[in-house]
């Protein structure tokens, strides 16, 4: 787990998975899953939720202007800092 | 997948790798270069098993291997990785890499990985006319310095850019220009990756810049449900639509003529008066021209009924593939996929398998986890008809019933979602999480459209209408013989007592196992009630997928499932038959 370097903010923290449809944030902390890093899910992208899917299907984030699928339990262990 | 040579190493060629992320284009620059046509898809993971071919370069001539896309290659969690990397470390001559221009920092955190292997390489900045879409500029010096590698912008659809990626590519061949390359620490090459990403683009003054969620409609329960079924409707529709029109304006009247004057004009009058004229007849007379006539049968079942379904599925399904809807459909769906222990990608696998079985069960190869694929592969085999089977499911009944036809179908999908769900109850394991990208929404390309449709039309020839005119001629000879009816008063019981068709019911039976469709057709000519032809359609459909799925199973795992589906699919066919059978006399009783 990545965690970013100033830790003094913590008022304004979420789970991916918590976040709504046109919601938007920058990454805080991401587990150790290198295809995110791949998929442009690194600490410190700005990264904004185009739509959650139903049926506890994944959330699809935008981030830099590509569309991630990320699963809700793995959106679960992201935290974005609003 | 099949018209490369695929994993016949040749290591006295000199060798080329073409490399990149997924879904980037290297499987379109890999046709421009050797000239053999690679079935290229708009979303990752078409090439899962690597392809080569030759391309020549100045004097020279090189092997052109298309290595499967990959994010990294230094984390082997699939098989694509793996390839990868075990090609790498072959030291080949030379590598083209292709870096997504939409997608450069993932590309060049890749690039960085490869080009520590020190070994020549030319950089194919592709899909650069894309980039208006998204109103950016690339500086390609910036990322030339910044790496020491040459960098050439291409499209790989169109134009001639690519000559430019070759005639770089003599030149790092000739002068063996390895790059020079500093090893990066796994954790600082994002940064710097960033670093040059920051440096080389520039925002283009924004006009028309199109936002990347525009699209994001259709991944959003409402309206993308809605739209969702409408997409599939249409498809069907199509499909169903464009067939028929098919067979019964241009094929039919092809074959059984149309009337000129006192003449009718037209292939079977044409055959039969041939057979005629040569004096041949009896039971020869009656294998070319008879009831199995090899030489009526023989051409219009595989090209008169099948053929025209197979153009119009594989259009429609070629035009969903390139737009990049169908990783949409996947993400709309993950959820309810996920309840039964499947990923929402496995909707590509089973549409496939409504058009052919074969490249469906390939196509699972993309799946991380073996326990899923076998039960996408169990439920093809059991319960998705391919397009052979479902064109003569729809000459069976549509004119008698169009209700059957529909139930067939649903039958059909009602024991997919069982199956998935005792196969996920039966090996509980936990799944791998869903984590991808979403590809660009693009209009398809006609010409590349063309090209697509043309291969799979081929491959249905090849692989699958010229085996049927094969078995249609053995069950002629069969049927003359008079072997079928022995065989069918040795079947009796099962066909007759249990299922309560009529004993030549036999003979699609055992012809069936041979392929699909012909567990159907030979139905057609039975003078069947209703509840037979009902009776006869289902048993067929869960019966013995056909003769080269069950070799394609056994490759692609083992032995044991392909035994296995052979065993489960022909209880089910006939114990659902027999009840069926049942059931529907019961309700006939009834409602007379």
């Amino acid at each position: 787990m990545a965690v970013m370097d100033d830790m003094l903010t913590t008022d304004a923290l979420a789970t991916m998975n918590r976040l709504e449809k046109g919601d938007e944030g920058v990454v805080f902390s991401v587990p150790d899953v290198r295809l995110l890093a791949s998929l442009g899910i690194r600490l410190g992208k700005r990264v904004r939720v185009l739509a959650r899917s139903f049926a506890s299907g994944p959330v699809i984030v935008d981030v830099g202007s590509r569309s991630v699928v990320v699963d809700r339990a793995l959106a679960a262990q992201i935290t974005i800092r609003k | 997948m099949h018209c490369a040579t695929t994993k016949t190493r040749d290591n006295s060629h000199k060798k080329i790798l073409l490399m990149g992320l997924p879904n980037v284009g290297k499987s379109a620059i890999f046709s421009r270069f050797t000239g053999l046509h690679v079935m290229v898809s708009n979303y990752t993971g078409t090439t899962v098993e690597f392809t080569e071919g030759t391309m020549t370069v100045g004097e020279e001539s090189y092997t052109l291997i298309d290595v499967p896309g990959v994010y990294d290659i230094k984390e082997s969690i699939d098989d694509a990785e793996r390839v990868a990397i075990s090609m790498l470390e072959e030291k080949p001559d030379a590598i083209v890499f292709v870096v997504d221009a939409l997608n450069l920092e993932s590309s060049l955190h890749l690039l960085m990985q490869v080009l520590e292997y020190g070994l020549p390489t030319v950089v194919a900045l592709n899909r650069v006319d894309l980039l208006k879409v998204r109103s950016v500029q690339i500086d390609t010096r910036v990322i030339q310095a910044g790496l020491n590698v040459p960098v050439v912008p291409t499209i790989a659809l169109g134009g001639d850019s690519l000559d430019a990626v070759k005639t770089r590519l003599s030149e790092v061949l000739v002068k063996q220009e390895k790059p020079r390359y500093v090893l990066e620490e796994d954790d600082k090459r994002w940064d710097r990756v960033e670093r040059i990403v920051e440096r080389a683009t520039k925002p283009l003054p924004a006009e028309a810049s199109a936002k990347p969620d525009r699209f994001a409609f259709l991944i959003r329960p409402w309206p993308g449900l809605p739209i969702a079924l409408g997409v599939l409707l249409l498809v069907f529709a199509t499909v169903i639509g464009l067939g028929m029109g098919l067979r019964q304006f241009i094929i039919m009247p092809l074959f059984e003529g149309v009337r000129v004057g006192e003449q009718t004009v037209g292939l079977f009058p044409w055959i039969r008066a041939g057979v005629d004229a040569l004096g041949i007849d009896g039971t020869l007379q009656r294998i070319l021209v008879g009831d199995y006539g090899f030489l009526i049968k023989g051409i219009e079942w595989p090209f008169g009924l099948v053929l025209p379904y197979v153009l119009s599925f594989y259009l429609a399904m070629s035009i969903l593939e390139d737009t990049g809807y169908l990783p949409r459909l996947a993400v709309l769906l993950d959820g309810v996929f996920r309840k039964i222990g499947l990923p929402g990608n496995t909707i590509i696998p089973l549409l496939l398998g409504y058009g052919c079985g074969i490249p469906a069960i390939l196509s699972t190869r993309s799946m991380r986890s073996r326990k899923q694929r076998v039960a996408v592969a169990v439920m093809i085999s059991l319960a998705v008809p391919c397009v052979a089977q479902s064109s003569a499911f729809m000459f069976l009944l549509v004119e008698h019933s169009l209700l059957a036809l529909v139930l067939v179908f649903l039958i059909g999908l009602l024991a997919l979602v069982l199956v998935g769900f005792v196969m996920d109850r039966i090996k509980r394991q936990p799944m791998p999480f869903t984590l991808t990208e979403l590809p660009e929404m693009l209009a398809p390309t006609p010409s590349l459209l063309g090209k697509k449709v043309f291969i799979r039309v081929k491959h249905y020839v090849k692989d699958g209408a010229i085996p049927m005119v094969m078995a249609i001629f053995a069950t002629a000879i069969l049927y003359e013989l008079g072997v079928l009816d022995v065989a069918g008063r040795a079947m009796a019981p099962l066909v007759s007592g249990w299922l309560r068709l009529p004993e030549e019911a036999a003979t699609p039976l055992l012809i069936g196992i041979v392929r699909r469709e012909l567990a159907v057709l030979p139905l057609i000519d039975m003078d069947l009630t209703t509840v037979q032809l009902f009776t006869g359609a289902v048993v067929a459909l869960f019966y013995v997928p056909c003769v080269a799925m069950i070799v394609t199973l056994a490759k692609e795992f083992n032995a044991k499932v392909a035994v296995g589906t052979l065993l489960f699919t022909t209880t089910t066919a006939l114990l659902i038959g027999g009840l069926l059978a049942r059931l529907g006399g019961l309700l006939t009783m009834w409602f007379g």
